[in-house]
């Protein structure tokens, strides 16, 4: 019983780790840029949901939609701005980039909004549903849905769409894609933008059980690219799994281990990984 | 700033004994220096080094917030009648959040400003690293951080107007008990959750401690790292712990987190925060009703001198959080020192601070009074448990000190 509960805590957390790191092997995939900016923009969808709650009622699972669109739009322009400059340049300045990309977002958030820790307060907060025994915290529940209904309709997108298919047509050769006629820089600029607001998307939907601040990007990175990694570093799929297995990893490992090293069990699988299949767990060599 | 800058000649204010003696004082040298008393009643230099960036900044601001209002108050009201009226000059400085810092700004302070005492600076670690400084330079350095190092190295120029670190971990689990008690629950097994940082763990020790004295068995002894972004494990492991009550020891985020997980699981033990994210108006903005209830363990509270501490609520919008109160302490005993000796020396102020006690304005904010010991520890304070009461912290415990009845789970205790 303990191990099902620890295991369903864990794949709806997973969940939300799953729509977090699709933004950035979405980036990496499309752009061949990793972008260490991406948990800011988590911080970002977070803090635009949170003033959503505090200036217009908005419960932060619509908020999320609106840090989506939000985020969307600035992606764009971040990467027309700055990120396109980079394509294609020596990977020292791309990590240069983003890594000041990083600084430049946190530090203005800390201007802007202060150090304050903020957190929202909505009734479904401290509500849990009972199912075969089973405790399931709401806000974990619809946390969970909310990544889930994002991650199949950008699925379906990817899939179904002409443009989700150029998008991955330009993934796999960008150079084809333009011979073919199709316009690679604005397909790159959709699939910023859209990379940017899932993982914001990811951060909003978090807020009912996490608080914001300025400097909450830093709690995620290191778990963002863990899952990635573990799926395949440009694999929505993959990323996806990754993340999953971040979340049932970190609550299995409590069950044997003290909690406090719940990260160190998911940074040996994350070696042992890293050693045994370099390619990530679903790709095939 | 309320401030009254304008000068007072510092002759004509009162007419006590001390303000006579002054007045004769001041008149003596008026009389071979005309000219310097005419152009400005002198003022004193108070130095105060608070972390108003980082980490802490959110703490050393609330601290500041509270050493200006009674400065402020006291230059409105004729600044320090033992001086000839003079009036306190904050030297503001950011210690920032890390030690070396808030060393080379103590360092600067005195060497550029020529400033009576030092108070600060919330974060021990701040402290320690000040009082390095001070006690070098002579110069006294009031304080309200826990540490119980800050005045067991034999330092003659520590003053601390709280109890020390082990004594309020002590006292978190021995009112708990005590409270459970009187509720007539005999308490067997309790669970402590902690971050694991030098605070987080330090107080765990106090606990751990406290529980062994009592007989009570930790069913439940978990440290969990900080910034941690899923409490439902230690939770799940909480309600088959079989715990009584829960100590959580954590900032804001943990706490919202530790809090919500229960009552999302229904677990209604009671819970006793260990301060920091237990006390702080957030706590409530974050949590709603829920925050009903939940106790902590504080230094000192502000509804045991709603007289004094309205005025900060009503200065600054916020209740008047411990550290503020702490801080507002710290400045008016050294106001009381400083009036009391008739003297900005540092070296007269200290030896005031050995020999008096302090009992009045803001002085009596925390217990009454305040009287230190050869190293410099107030004897007089005590910490206290408050619990939230529909969005307000109220003192419950001990007896003598509570402004309101304890609730344990849900009812309230008479006493």
């Amino acid at each position: 019983m303990e191990l099902i509960q620890a295991l369903v805590n864990g794949l709806l957390i997973g969940g939300v780790y799953a729509v977090i790191s699709i933004g950035l092997t979405l980036v990496f995939g499309v752009m061949s840029i990793i972008n260490f900016a991406q948990a800011e923009f988590l911080m970002l969808g977070m803090f635009i949901a949170f003033f959503c709650w505090q200036y217009l009622g908005l419960d932060p699972m619509i908020g999320a939609l609106v840090a989506f669109v939000v985020v969307f739009a600035l992606g764009m322009l971040v990467e027309r701005g700055l990120i396109e400059r980079v394509i294609g340049a020596p990977d020292v300045a791309q990590i240069f980039l983003t890594v000041g990309l990083l600084i430049v977002l946190e530090n203005a958030a800390l201007l802007a909004f202060g150090s304050d820790y903020r957190s929202v307060r909505v009734p479904y907060q401290t509500q849990a549903v009972q199912f075969a025994g089973l405790i399931i915290g709401v806000p974990y529940l619809l946390a969970f849905v909310v990544s889930l209904v994002a991650g199949v309709l950008l699925w379906a997108f990817m899939r179904f769409t002409w443009l989700g298919q150029a998008m991955r047509a330009t993934a796999q050769d960008s150079a084809a894609a333009l011979s073919l006629g199709m316009d690679v820089r604005r397909i790159r600029q959709i699939a910023f933008g859209l990379g940017v607001a899932m993982t914001a998307l990811g951060g909003a939907v978090i807020l009912p059980y996490f608080t914001a601040s300025p400097t909450v990007g830093a709690q995620f990175v290191v778990l963002m690219f863990t899952a990635v990694v573990l799926g395949g570093l440009g694999n929505v799929l993959g990323a996806v799994i990754g993340g999953l297995a971040v979340g049932v990893i970190q609550t299995l490992s409590t069950l044997v281990l003290p909690i406090q090293l719940q990260n160190l069990v998911l940074f040996i699988v994350f070696i042992l990984v890293l050693a045994l299949r370099p390619e990530g767990l679903l790709r095939q060599k | 700033m309320k401030s009254d800058r304008k000068p007072v000649p510092g002759a004509s204010v009162d007419t006590t004994r001390r303000g006579l003696v002054a007045a004769a004082g001041v008149a003596t040298v008026a009389a071979g220096f005309p000219a310097i008393v005419r152009a400005q009643p002198k003022s004193v230099n108070v130095g105060v080094i608070q972390p108003l960036s980082g980490a802490n900044a959110q703490f050393g601001i609330n601290s500041r917030n509270g050493i200006e209002l009674v400065a402020d108050e006291i230059n409105a009201a004729g600044g320090i009648a033992g001086l000839g009226g003079a009036k306190i000059n904050l030297i503001v400085a950011d210690g920032t959040s890390t030690p070396t810092t808030a060393a080379n700004v103590a360092q600067r302070m005195i060497s550029q400003n020529q400033v009576v005492a030092i108070l600060g600076a919330f974060a021990s670690s701040l402290s320690i690293a000040i009082s390095e400084v001070t006690e070098r330079r002579g110069i006294p350095l009031l304080t309200m951080s826990f540490a119980d190092q800050l005045t067991e190295r034999g330092f003659k120029n520590v003053f601390r107007v709280v109890s020390k670190a082990s004594t309020i971990g002590r006292a978190q689990f021995d009112d708990a008990l005590a409270i459970a008690k009187a509720a007539g629950e005999t308490v067997t097994k309790a669970a402590i959750m902690y971050e694991d940082t030098a605070y987080g763990t330090s107080q765990a020790k106090g606990l751990r401690d406290a529980a062994q004295k009592a007989g009570v068995e930790l069913v439940m002894d978990d440290a969990y790292p900080l910034g941690i972004t899923d409490v439902t494990p230690l939770i799940t492991k909480l309600r088959n712990s079989g715990a009584q009550m829960v100590f959580p020891v954590s900032y804001l985020n943990d706490s919202l987190l530790i809090i919500r997980t229960m009552r999302q699981q229904q677990i209604d033990i009671p819970a006793i925060g260990g301060a920091a994210g237990y006390v702080i108006p957030d706590f409530v903005k974050g949590l709603g009703e829920f925050s009903n209830d939940v106790l902590s363990v504080s230094p000192a509270n502000y509804d045991r001198v709603p007289e004094l501490t309205d005025r900060f609520r009503e200065r600054f919008g916020y209740f008047m959080v411990h550290e503020a109160l702490e801080h507002a302490v710290c400045m008016g005993v050294l106001a009381e020192a400083m009036d009391i000796s008739k003297s900005a020396d540092p070296a007269k102020v200290r030896e005031t601070f050995y020999q008096e006690r302090f009992d009045k304005g803001w002085s009596t904010a925390m217990t009454g009074a305040v009287k230190f010991d050869e190293t410099g520890q107030n004897t007089l304070a005590k910490p206290v448990m408050v619990q939230w009461q529909d969005g307000e912290l109220r003192t419950v415990w001990p007896k003598e000190l509570a402004m309101a009845p304890a609730r344990w789970k849900g009812k309230p205790i008479s006493i």
